[in-house]
C-alpha cells in the first residue's frame, strides 16, 4: 500500500528552542553534512534538519571560529575551519575550505538509540510496517551505530487491527469513510466522516477527522467503531483546511465544567481532562481542580473506573450521576 | 583564533564543548587535564597559570559527562609510567569509536519511519534524545522521502518515577523506592537494580533484580509512591535481551490471567471489550479477557457501570463489586 505524503506540518509542530547538548549536535552533524554536500544553501539545510535559518547561520558563524590549538597551542590560522566568507554573505551559501579534526557523522548515544528502536517496536503493528525483518535489520543497523549498548527499553508493539488497515487506506486515497459508532452516551449512530489523522496515546489509538453528521472536526476512538466502510466519496475537507490542534479533545463552550478531588497520585492520569487554567490545590494529598467535560456519560465513566482516587465535589446533577451509575453497577452483583 | 581574548564567560557553552572535542578527537596520545584547561577554546580564557584553577577543574568535569550523555566516547588513558597519578592522565576521543561505522546506512524509506519513531516521544528525556538522535541521522545527508502524513502516534512517559529509573538503568545503578502493591494497606520500601523498562499495555513497568534475593520481579511505575533514590552501588548484571525478557514475561501473565465477563448487548462496554486484545466471545453469549493485573483490570470494568458484569474469577468479581460501592460510598449524600 503506497505511504501518503505531503509537506511537512509546520504550523502545527512548533519547533523547540535548542539546548546547549542539541547544539553541540548540530554543530558535529552540520560538519559532515556541509562537507559531503561541498556547497549548500542555508535554505537547503533548515529544511533538511527542521531547523530554523537563524539558527544555521549562528551554527556555521561559530564553525568558521573554531579549530583546535594545534601544535603551537594557540590556534593558528591552520588550525581552524573556514569557509567561503562571500558565498555566505552575498549568497547565503555555506562552502567549508578548511576542514578541522571532523569530516563522519557521529555515533548515537546508548540513550538515542533506544529511544528510536523503542519508537520503532511501538509501531511495528502499522499497516504500513508489514515487514518485520526490515524492522530487525533497521533495529539492529541503530544499536550498531550507537555508542554504547542501548539501554534496555521495550513497549510493546500496539496492536494490528484491520480497522486501521481501512482507514489508512481511505486517508491514502482521500476518500470518505461510513462508520458505526457508539458515543459514550451509549447511543448508536452511521457517521460519514472526512479522515485526517491518526492518532494514538499509548495502546488507544484514534481517528481525527471531520464529521458530516455534527459538521464540526470530531475524534473518534477505534476501539467504538464498527461497520467501517472505505466510500469512493472524495473528502471534503483535508488536514490541510482545518487545523488539528494537538490536544486530542477540544474544549467547548458548552462543556460542562465539574469541581473534583483527586488524589494527588492520579492526577497524570486524568491530566488530559483538567481545564485549561484550573485551580490545583493541593491539601493532604488531595488536588481540587475543575474539569471540563462534554456530558455526564463520560464523567461517571471516568470517575467510576477511578474509585478511591477521584470524587465529584460539585456540581450535585454530576455527584448524582456517578453515584447512580455506580448503584447500577454494583446491583448486578445482588 | 590566536588572538581571541574574549573573558571566558563570553565563550557559548556550545563553542567550548565543540572546542573540546575537536582537540580530543584531534590529539592521537591524548591531552592532560592541565594542557585542555590551559590551551582549548572557553577554558584558556580563564586559566591562571601557577593558580587556583578548581572552578575550571569542576567545569571540565561537568563538560566530559555532557559530552559523554551525547555518545561521544570520551577515554581516559593513564601514564604507563605514572599509573597511579591523576594529573598525569591523557583525555582523547578515539575517531573509530566516535565516528558511525561505514557500514551504518539508511535508505530514504528507513529514515522517512525513524523519524515517525522519533516523533513517537513527546516529552521528557526521550524526546530531548529522539531530537538529537534525528539531527545525526539528517548529519548523512540522505534525501529523505516526505513525511508520512496522517499519523501522531504518541507514547506517554508521564509517571514521576520514569526519569529517575531511566538514569539509574543507564548508569547501572541499585535504587530505593516505596512500592504500594493493591490489596496491601500501606507501602514498602524495596531496594532493586533496574535492568529494563518496559511499556504493556499503556503501561509503564520496571523490570529490575531485587538486592538480596536476586530475583528479576516486575513493578508497576504507578504504584511507586516515594522519590526514586539511588544508593550508590552499581550492579553488572548483563542487560542483553531484558527489556525483551520483561515484555515477554509480561504477555505469559495476560495470557493465563483470564476473566469471564457479560456485557449488556449494544453499550459502550459491549463495543469496546470485545475489541480489545485477546478478547474471544463465548458460544454462551460471554466474552474471555485476558489481563496482567487484576487489580487495574477491576478499575477498568467498574468504569462501565452496569454495562459489564464479571463472572469468573470471583476475586475479579468482588473487586468491581466494592470499587463500586466505594464510588457510591464517595457520592452517598448527592
Amino acid at each position: 500500500m503506497p505511504t501518503p505524503r505531503g509537506p511537512r506540518p509546520r504550523s502545527v509542530q512548533k519547533r523547540a528552542p535548542l539546548l546547549a547538548a542539541d547544539k553541540l549536535t548540530f554543530l558535529l552533524a552540520l560538519v559532515p553534512f556541509v562537507v559531503d554536500r561541498g556547497r549548500v544553501t542555508v535554505a537547503e539545510v533548515a529544511e533538511h534538519f527542521d531547523v530554523e535559518p537563524a539558527q544555521i547561520r549562528d551554527a556555521v558563524e561559530l564553525i568558521a571560529v573554531s579549530g583546535v590549538p594545534g601544535e603551537t597551542s594557540t590556534y593558528q590560522y591552520e588550525d581552524l575551519f573556514d569557509i567561503d566568507w562571500d558565498a555566505f554573505e552575498n549568497d547565503d551559501e555555506i562552502v567549508i575550505t578548511n576542514l578541522v579534526a571532523i569530516d563522519d557523522s557521529p555515533r548515537f548515544s546508548a540513550r538515542e538509540a533506544a529511544a528510536l528502536i523503542a519508537g520503532l517496536q511501538y509501531l511495528a503493528a502499522l499497516p504500513e510496517n508489514t515487514d518485520a525483518a526490515a524492522l530487525v535489520s533497521l533495529t539492529r543497523k541503530l544499536a550498531a551505530g550507537a555508542s554504547g549498548e542501548p539501554s534496555q527499553l521495550g513497549v510493546e508493539t500496539a496492536a494490528g487491527d484491520a480497522t486501521l488497515a481501512l482507514i489508512r487506506r481511505a486517508v491514502a486515497r482521500g476518500v470518505q469513510l461510513e462508520l458505526d459508532y457508539v458515543t459514550s452516551a451509549g447511543a448508536s449512530e452511521r457517521r460519514r466522516v472526512d479522515p485526517l489523522r491518526v492518532e494514538s496515546v499509548d495502546e488507544s489509538w484514534y481517528l481525527r477527522g471531520w464529521c458530516h453528521l455534527r459538521e464540526a472536526v470530531r475524534t473518534f476512538r477505534l476501539d467504538r467503531m464498527s461497520d467501517v466502510v472505505v466510500t469512493d466519496e472524495p473528502i471534503g475537507h483535508d488536514a490541510a483546511d482545518v487545523p488539528l490542534p494537538d490536544v486530542l479533545f477540544e474544549a467547548s463552550d458548552d462543556d460542562l465544567v465539574v469541581t473534583i478531588d483527586v488524589a494527588a497520585s492520579a492526577m497524570p492520569l486524568i491530566a488530559d481532562y483538567v481545564a485549561a487554567g484550573a485551580s490545583l490545590e493541593e491539601r493532604d494529598g488531595v488536588v481540587r481542580t475543575t474539569v471540563r467535560m462534554s456530558h455526564y456519560h463520560g464523567l461517571k465513566r471516568l470517575v467510576a473506573s477511578m474509585p478511591g482516587a477521584v470524587a465529584v465535589v460539585a456540581p450535585e446533577d454530576a455527584r448524582r450521576a456517578v453515584a447512580e451509575w455506580a448503584a447500577a453497577g454494583a446491583a448486578r452483583y445482588r | 583564533m590566536a588572538s581571541d581574548d574574549r573573558p571566558a564567560q563570553r565563550v557559548p557553552v556550545e563553542e567550548r564543548l565543540f572546542s573540546l572535542v575537536l582537540a580530543l578527537l584531534a590529539t592521537e596520545t591524548g591531552l592532560t587535564k592541565s594542557e585542555i584547561l590551559s590551551t582549548v577554546q572557553g577554558y584558556r580564557q580563564s586559566f591562571r597559570a601557577g593558580g587556583d584553577n578548581a572552578n575550571l577543574e569542576r567545569k571540565f568535569e561537568r563538560d566530559k559527562d555532557d559530552i559523554r550523555e551525547l555518545g561521544v566516547p570520551l577515554e581516559t588513558v593513564a601514564d604507563p609510567g605514572d599509573p597511579g597519578n591523576n594529573q598525569a592522565l591523557r583525555y582523547r576521543i578515539p575517531r573509530g569509536a566516535y565516528e558511525l561505522p561505514d557500514d551504518v546506512t539508511f535508505t530514504p524509506e528507513e529514515i522517512t519511519l525513524l523519524d515517525l519513531a522519533a516523533r513517537v516521544w513527546r516529552e521528557g528525556s526521550l524526546s530531548s534524545e529522539s531530537r538529537r538522535a534525528l539531527l545525526k541521522l539528517r548529519a548523512l545527508g540522505v534525501a529523505t522521502d516526505e513525511p508520512v502524513i496522517g499519523y501522531a502516534p504518541r507514547v506517554r512517559v508521564r509517571d514521576a518515577a520514569f526519569e529517575p529509573l531511566s538514569t539509574a538503568l543507564e548508569r547501572r545503578q541499585w535504587v530505593r523506592f516505596d512500592y504500594l502493591k493493591p490489596g496491601e494497606s500501606a507501602a514498602r520500601e524495596r531496594h532493586v537494580a533496574p535492568l529494563a523498562l518496559v511499556q504493556f499495555e499503556g503501561r509503564w513497568h520496571l523490570s529490575a533484580e531485587e538486592a538480596g534475593t536476586g530475583a528479576i520481579k516486575t513493578y508497576l511505575l504507578r504504584r511507586i509512591v516515594s522519590r526514586v533514590t539511588t544508593t550508590g552501588k552499581t550492579t553488572t548484571t548483563p542487560l542483553t535481551g531484558q527489556q525483551e525478557a520483561a515484555l515477554a514475561g509480561l504477555e505469559e501473565i495476560w495470557r493465563n490471567g483470564v476473566a469471564r465477563v457479560r456485557v449488556e448487548p449494544g453499550t459502550d462496554a459491549a463495543t469496546r471489550l470485545a475489541r480489545r486484545r485477546g478478547a474471544a466471545a463465548q458460544p454462551d453469549g460471554t466474552l474471555e479477557l485476558h489481563f496482567v493485573d487484576a487489580a487495574i483490570l477491576a478499575d477498568e470494568l467498574a468504569g462501565f457501570g452496569p454495562e459489564v458484569v464479571v463472572l469468573e474469577p470471583s476475586e475479579l468479581a468482588t473487586a468491581v463489586r466494592e470499587r463500586l460501592e466505594r464510588t457510591v460510598a464517595d457520592h452517598a449524600d448527592a
